[in-house]
This record gives C-alpha cells, structure tokens and sequence, in this order.
C-alpha cells in the first residue's frame, strides 16, 4: 500500500512537476508554464501536437473494435464448442505473450514485406495495385496493435461468457425463434462485463502504445507515445514530455470516468 | 471467538516477512546494479587488462571484411590483444548521438563513470560539442600518443577542440545516396529521391538533422556550412513535402542498410562505408550531383575512464599501416597521413576505392554543416516535428 | 388442459434450407475459431522459424537456408547473454515481492473493513488504467528530479516492475479470495487451530493456485515488459531493451533463439498445467462430490 502510494502517486505528482517546469536540459526550472500546456495542445500547424494525440485516440478505437469483432466468436466458440479443449485453445489465446513484444512486431516485418510472399499474393489477385504494399501503412500500424492486444479482449471476453448459464441460452432459443434474436437479446447483455473489461483493457495501452507506429509506419503515423518517447529520451525535453504525458493520462482517465458513469463502478473494480 | 485476524496483525506480520525478504534482495539488487556500471570520477593511472571501448556499429574491420580485402591478418582489435596484453571489450552499442547521450548524461552529470573507457560521438550533432563543454571528457594523455603527429592537418584543430586536448578522429564519412538495382534505376541526386514518382514510399533519409538536412540544403543550392533562418526553413520544407506526400517512408538511424537490401527501401540516404560493408553487389551508392556532407566521429575518454589505457589504444590506432588495415577492413575514411599508400601494400585494390580513401576530385564535393545549426534548439524542435515527434 | 396441450404442440420442422443454413453455421463457427487462433499463432511460427535461418549477412530478413548455429551458439552475440540474464533476475525479485505484497493487499481489501478501502481499492485499479508510457514517464520523472538518491538503473528497474505487477496480482487474488469458502477455515478453528496456524495450513494452501497464477503472470508481465524498463532503465539492458537496440541495426538470429527458447519453457509450463487441471478434473469427478 505504501508502496503504491511512493511509487505511483508521487510520481504522478512529479509529472505534473515537472510539466511545469521551463528550461533548456540540463537546467530546469519550476517556473509554473502552463503555457507548455497550451503549446501541447495547440495544431501541428503551430508546433502542437493536437494530430498525434488525435490519431492515437483513432487508432486505439479501431483497434479495439477490430478486437472486440475478431474476438468475440473466437471466446464465444471456446466458451460454449469447445469442451475438452477448452484450456488448450486458452493457451493459445495467451502464447503470443511469451514472446517479446517487440520480437512479435518485428516478425510481422518479416511476414509483410514488399517482397514476401504475403504482398506478393495480394498484388496478384488486385487486391494492392502493382506498387502497393502493406508496411508502412496506416493499415499495418492498426493490425499490429490489434495483434498485440487481442488477449486482452479475448480473455475477459471468455471469462464473462463462460458464466452464463447455457440454459439461459436455450431459453432464449426458444424465446425467440431466430438465433441471432437470441444472441442480440441474450447473450451479448450478459456478456457486457466482459466486453467493458476488454474495450478499456485494449484501448487504454493501446492509445499510449508507440512501438507499432514506430516500427511499421511512416511519420504520417506517429502517435502521440513516440512523440513523449521522443521527448524524454532523445530531445531531453523534460518538461514538454511531461506535459504530454500528463495530458493523455487526464484524457484517458476521463475517457475512463465517462465509461464507468454509464456502466456503473462495480463493474470496473469488482 | 475472534476468528478474523485484525488487520493490524496481518500487516504486522506481512511487515516482517517483507523486510526479511527485500531488504536483501534490494541490497543484492543495489550490489548487482551500481557494481558492474561507474567508477569513481578519478580514473588511475596505470594501465587496465581491459579496455572497455563502446562504437558505432560497422565501424571496425573483421575477419569476415578482411578476407573479402585478402588480407591475411588477425583483426586490428586482436593485435592490440596480442601486442599490448590488454583485452578488448568492444561493444557496438551506439546507434544514435541522442539516445546515447540520454542514457549516460545521468551517471556523466554527477561525475560518475559509465564502465566505458571509449565512446565515439560525431562532429555533425551537437552533443560531442556538449561531452567537452560539460567537462564530461577527460583530457587525452599525449605522451601516450606519440602517433599523434600522424594526424591529417585538416583535423588537427576542430572548433569543438582546438587543441585536440581531449578527442580524436576514429572514422570520417560521407553522405550520399545508395540505391538498390533490382528496385529501381540509378539515383544520382536528392531532387530524385524526393521527386520520382516510381520512388514513391520507399525512400529513406536518417533522423539525423545535420546528414538529412545537410543534403537537402546542397540541392537547394545553399551553403551547409552556413545556415540561416532562411535557408533551414527552405529545407524543412522540402522535407516537410516530401512527407506529407508520403515519398519518405521512414527516418532511419543505422538500420536503412538492411531495409534496402531487404527490398522495402529502393533508395536512401546512405553512409559511404555501410554500403560498403554491406557486402551486397546490387547496392550501390554515389555522391549526390549537388554535393555531399562529410562528417568524422570522434573518439572520446567519458569521466571514469582510464586514460592510460584508453590512450595506449588510441595510439595504436594511429601507426599507419593499422591504420590502414583498420580502414580497408572497416570501409570507412582514416585521418592518418598518406593512409592510402600504405593501404595499397596490404590490398592493391585499395587505390581505386574512392570511398574508403576519396580522390581530392571526390573531396571537393563535400562540405561539412555549420554547427550553429545543430545546437539551434528551435530548428531542433522544428526537425522533430517534421519526423511526426 | 388442452389449452396447454396446445401450447405446449410440437413447432413445425424445420426447412431443408434453414438446417443447412445451421450446419454451416455451426461449423463456420469452429472454423472460423481455427483461423484465428491460426493468425495468433502465424508471427511466432515465423520468429521460430527464422531462428534457424543461416543469413548470408548480417539480415535476418530473408530465409537463407536451415542451420542450428544459432542454437548452439545463442551467446555469441554480444550482450544478449548479461540481458537475458538481467531480465530473469529483475522478473524473479520483482514477482516475488509484488506477489507476496499484492496477496497481502488483496487479503486485506476481501476481507476487513477499514477507512480507505474504497480508496485503496481505486489506487489499486489505476495503474491498470494507465498506459504503460504515462507510468514509465512518470517514474522516470521521479528518479530524475532525485538524481542524488537514486540512480537510473537495477533498482528502478525493480522499483518499476514491482509497481505494476502488484495491480494485477491483487485482481487475480482477489477474485478468487471472493469465492472463497470461508468454512473450511471455520472448521479448523473450530478444531482448536489458532489464527496464524488456519492460515497456514488452511487458507494458504487453498490459496495456492490463485496465488501462483498471479505469480505466474506477474513473472510473465516482468519479462515481457519494454516500455516503463526503457524509461527508467539507464543503461541496464533487459532483453527487450537488448532486442529494441539492436533492431536499429540489424536483427541476429539469435534473437529469435532467446526469444523462441522463452516461448517454448513457458508453452510446455503451459500445457503442463492444462494436463494437470484435465487430471486433476477427472478425479475430483472420480472421488464424487
């Protein structure tokens, strides 16, 4: 508990420390500069950094959605069809973890290149135009990050589904003659908990996630997590990065709020 | 019967059993972690076993590039070992000027050591500028270094160090363009690699202002040696349109190299000795029609270093005839006089590669950057914004 | 009664065309499920693949031809070794601390009241919901303003770590701490077991399971981590860190062997542990309840 609090809060606190600090590295000064604020904020015409923290948002969006429809049947199926197997198929649904993060996405430069076979079977049945290809693309940077994320849909997905009770189900196949009526009706109410879980679990690391966009973009497609990594660790601007920082969190927290205020509190923590 | 346990009892019990475990496991953390990094700012002065010397990587020659040269001798790296007795820990573990900077400026800051002897910082980015004037390097010990009159005159005094007090030249090399044949016809000038149309996403500049910039500037027809308002923003620009209209697919560090022979890239701008290190004989690279930049990467004793030691190397790097073996291993520009006669006597071929030991023709085509452009902190913020960061 | 004889009437059968439409449906369903778990499984067959690929240079991107070089030699690439090694050793102190404090918190938090538990329980939730680069940043931002305590390296590492790991363990934990059955625990006091004996002997044992999934993911989490460990890391390097430096140049297959040979421990964990919940269902099924 402690712990929590020296390690978590504190350092929450010194964000927004150093947010407002001024200065070039290494002499900072605490200078109360809100102004790092509104130059954070401002369009990218103007210096700010409004199109990457927009596109972040974006891509995490679809991503999650991309997730949540790709994932759905696939926990659905595993829930209800798939008996013994049941644990096996969960194993699979967690092996991408084991390996690195960063392994897994470069592999996917492997599998995507210009000239691998993936592109070039595209290309031949017109799918891409004679020079198309699917790196460095807006296409590849959200496939990866629904790649990377999708256990984390598909697990509470599972979990929530697996609680119902399959007699629900078939009453309310008999309720309502056509299955997808029942489904609708039923089985995806019931399956909410879940669907919330996984929406914040995917979308929240996902709006901050900036591996994807680095290794399979174009500068067309930096999210606002390069743009702080950048900052921090490169430029050494503390203070803008700070400021970054600090804005995603406060966006996120009240995406978050939002969130919990039409879904009720329980349902988060509990 | 009061069959919960209080809380107070849980904590305290859970108290004890935590400090049993992590005060030694923070103290064996603690012992670990600072043991293997600095030392103190003090360095010794007599000579270690091991020279701990961090670079770039491609920098230096291996048995691999030497057999391709024909050249029957153990690496520079290994007779060092043999000659000195002090072995070599060499660690390719530089990939950009910044992130390394951000990653030893803590330890630096505070006068402490970061377990290197020798790091290698470029004269086109500013912060080999700022390891000097932060009395983050210590001074070279010349008596060491008789070999230093071997020094090219053209590097004897830099404006970051005058009097060579504390660096010297490992590698010089040279901006240009490398392009892969099986992609794309000859490309000979920067307005192509922005400009063609076939090129279109699979073109690559570095994340380096002065070597992107640099270029841009000499196809505008400025100076790079002298840059004003004027003249930065007109290449940012160029490169802003050249984004915007999706024809630069990335702004690499090292790595254009292998994205062009992996066939993603079809041109680059490239470095001179990567393209030759490359090995690959459908890649090939040229100066650009409007000129090219040329740049030296300098080696440094970071605080905590032994300079003894640290200079015993750096001498042994300037006899000529290592010297040149080092640069026709390594495909990149010595500055040690009358390298390329010596070259020759190890690999005959040495005397047309213009790369490694550039004609005066190939010299007077390239300009160095103007370094108020690089310690600039808006133009800084303004490169950053035009890579999407 | 022949109203409900009504009611209750048999609905008519169903049309040839509607039971296919089912049967389609049904399998489409199953096959569908393959596919993904297919497309899950595509980028870490390629990266085992590759780890025996022989490159002709120093590019791990086109397939060469099969060697088991890589294998034998996995260290021969400088620094892998002392990152792999670095990466074990923070993920093992880590999760060891963060599991036995995150266990504690969730006890605490089931099963006493006390001031501040909807507060702690918040606290808790928020590094959940936090991206990992505003949690690394901020940390960062910490042990930079202290730079005369603490210096980046090891221990931020470790302080990094633990600090996300207890979150999840104490969801983990917790959840099943809420369907625990508090009588077993009544029946050994019952039996004249003391406080501190029942938790031993009782509940932690019962606990067990929950516990070392926690742990297990905690472990897994720690490992994996590259983002807070690239803030806070200084120039202590973790295998991801290892892996992300060293992707700016040029990708080693040996890489691919490290990270493969983690793939392959924890996937025969994993399947170990589907085995014994088979088993150990068949004869929990088998001894009647």
């Amino acid at each position: 508990m402690l712990w929590l609090t020296l390690f978590f809060l504190v350092p929450m606190g010194f964000l927004g420390y150093q947010s407002l600090q001024s200065g070039l590295f290494p002499h900072f000064h605490f200078t109360w500069e809100w102004s790092n604020y509104s130059h954070v904020l401002r369009s990218n015409h103007d210096g700010g950094y409004r199109d990457q923290y927009l596109r972040s948002f974006l891509y995490a969006g679809i991503a999650t959605l991309a997730c949540l429809v790709l994932a759905y049947p696939l926990a659905y199926w595993i829930a209800f069809r798939a008996g013994p197997w049941r644990n096996l198929f969960l194993l699979f649904i967690i092996a991408p973890f084991f390996v690195t993060y960063l392994v897994r996405t470069l592999a996917w430069l492997n599998i995507l290149a210009d000239q691998g076979p993936v592109v070039r079977i595209l290309r031949d049945i017109h799918v891409l135009g004679p020079n198309g290809r699917l790196l460095a693309t807006t296409f590849a940077v959200i496939a990866g990050i629904t790649y990377n994320f999708f256990p984390f849909m598909a697990l509470p997905l599972y979990v929530s589904l697996e609680q119902i009770d399959p007699r629900l189900l078939e009453a309310a196949g008999d309720l309502y003659g056509s299955s997808t009526q029942a489904f609708l009706r039923v089985t995806v109410p019931l399956s909410a908990p879940g669907i919330v879980a996984g929406t914040l679990l995917t979308f929240i690391p996902a709006a901050g996630d900036f591996i994807n966009a680095a290794l399979l973009g174009t500068p067309n497609q930096a999210m606002i997590g390069n743009v702080i990594q950048s900052r921090f660790l490169e430029s050494l601007d503390y203070p803008t990065a700070a400021s970054l920082s600090f804005i995603l969190m406060a966006t996120i927290l009240i995406i978050l709020l939002v969130y919990a205020w039409i879904v009720g509190t329980e349902k988060l923590t509990g | 019967m009061n069959r919960r346990m209080t809380r107070d009892e849980l904590l305290r019990r859970g108290a004890i059993g935590l400090g049993a475990i992590s005060v030694p496991g923070l103290l064996a953390a603690c012992g670990g972690g600072g043991g293997g990094g600095g030392g103190s700012a003090s360095s010794s002065q007599k000579l270690n076993k091991v020279l701990e010397f961090a670079n770039w990587p491609y920098y230096i020659d291996t048995p691999m590039t030497l057999k391709a040269a024909g050249i029957n001798k153990p690496t520079t790296l290994k007779q060092f070992e043999q000659k000195t007795g002090i072995k070599v820990n060499y660690y390719e573990e530089i990939n950009s000027n910044p992130e390394y900077f951000a990653k030893v400026q803590g330890r630096l800051s505070k006068g402490e050591g970061i377990g290197r002897d020798i790091i290698v910082s470029t004269d086109n980015d500013r912060f080999l500028g700022d390891y000097i004037s932060n009395h983050w390097a210590q001074k070279l010990d010349k008596s060491l270094i008789p070999n230093i009159k071997n020094l090219i005159p053209a590097q004897q005094h830099p404006p970051f160090d005058p009097n060579r007090d504390y660096s010297l030249p490992w590698a010089s090399g040279m901006d240009g363009i490398g392009w892969n044949e099986k992609q794309t016809d000859p490309v000979t000038s920067v307005k192509q690699l922005f400009e063609d149309p076939k090129l279109k996403g699979r073109v690559g500049v570095w994340n380096s202002m002065g070597d992107t910039l640099g270029l841009v500037i000499l196809e505008n027809g400025d100076d790079p040696a002298n840059v004003t308002d004027a003249v930065f923003n007109r290449a940012i620009a160029r490169v802003q349109k050249a984004v915007d209209s999706g024809q630069i697919r990335k702004f690499y560090g090292n790595e254009y190299a292998a994205v062009l022979e992996k066939g993603d890239l079809a041109a680059s701008m490239a470095w001179s000795g990567d393209i030759a290190n490359l090995g690959d004989p459908k890649i090939h690279w040229n100066v650009p029609t409007q000129g090219g930049i040329i740049w030296t990467d300098n080696m440094l004793i970071p605080l905590g270093g032994s300079v003894p030691t640290a200079s015993t190397y750096m001498n042994f790097m300037y006899d000529p005839m290592i010297s040149a073996q080092w640069a026709v291993g390594a495909n990149y520009i010595s500055s040690v006089k009358d390298v390329k006669s010596d070259a020759v006597k190890l690999d005959p071929k040495a005397g047309s590669n213009d790369l490694t030991f550039p004609t005066d023709k190939t010299l007077s085509q390239m300009h160095q950057n103007d370094p108020k452009m690089l310690t600039n902190p808006d133009y800084n913020t303004k490169w950053l914004a035009v890579q999407g960061q | 009664m022949t109203t409900v004889a009504e009611t209750l009437a048999v609905p008519p059968r169903p049309s040839v065309a509607s039971r296919v439409w089912r049967f389609v449906k049904r399998h489409a369903l199953t096959a569908y499920a393959f596919l993904a778990v297919g497309y899950l499984l595509l980028p870490i067959a390629v990266v085992i693949m590759f780890s025996f690929n022989h490159p002709p240079g120093r590019f791990n991107y086109v397939w060469h031809k099969f060697t088991f070089e890589n294998w034998i030699h996995w260290n021969s690439v400088l620094g892998i070794q002392s990152a792999i090694e670095k990466s074990l050793e923070v993920a093992l102190l880590a999760t060891f601390v963060a599991t036995a404090l995150g266990t504690m918190i969730a006890l605490a938090l089931v099963r006493h009241q006390f001031r501040g538990r909807a507060a702690t329980n918040l606290v808790v939730f928020l590094p959940l919901s936090t991206p990992e680069i505003v949690l690394g940043s901020s940390l960062l931002a910490l042990f930079l303003n202290d730079q005369n305590t603490i210096q980046l390296g090891f221990v931020t590492i470790f302080i990094a770590h633990v600090m996300f790991i207890i979150s999840f363990i104490v969801v983990t934990v917790k959840a099943r701490l809420i369907g625990f059955d508090r009588h077993l625990e009544e029946a050994a006091m019952d039996l004249g077991a003391n406080e501190w004996t029942t938790f031993q002997k009782v509940t932690l044992p019962l606990l067990a399971p929950a516990i070392l999934a926690a742990g297990l993911l905690g472990f897994a989490l720690s490992i994996d981590d590259f983002v807070i460990t690239f803030f806070n890391a200084g120039q202590v390097q973790t295998f991801p860190i290892f892996v992300w430096t060293i992707s700016k140049n040029a990708v080693p297959p040996q890489v691919n062997v490290v990270a493969s040979a983690i793939f392959l421990v924890a996937i025969i964990l994993g399947l170990a542990n589907v085995v014994w919940q088979y088993r150990a269902a068949k004869s929990t099924r088998g001894a009647g309840a």
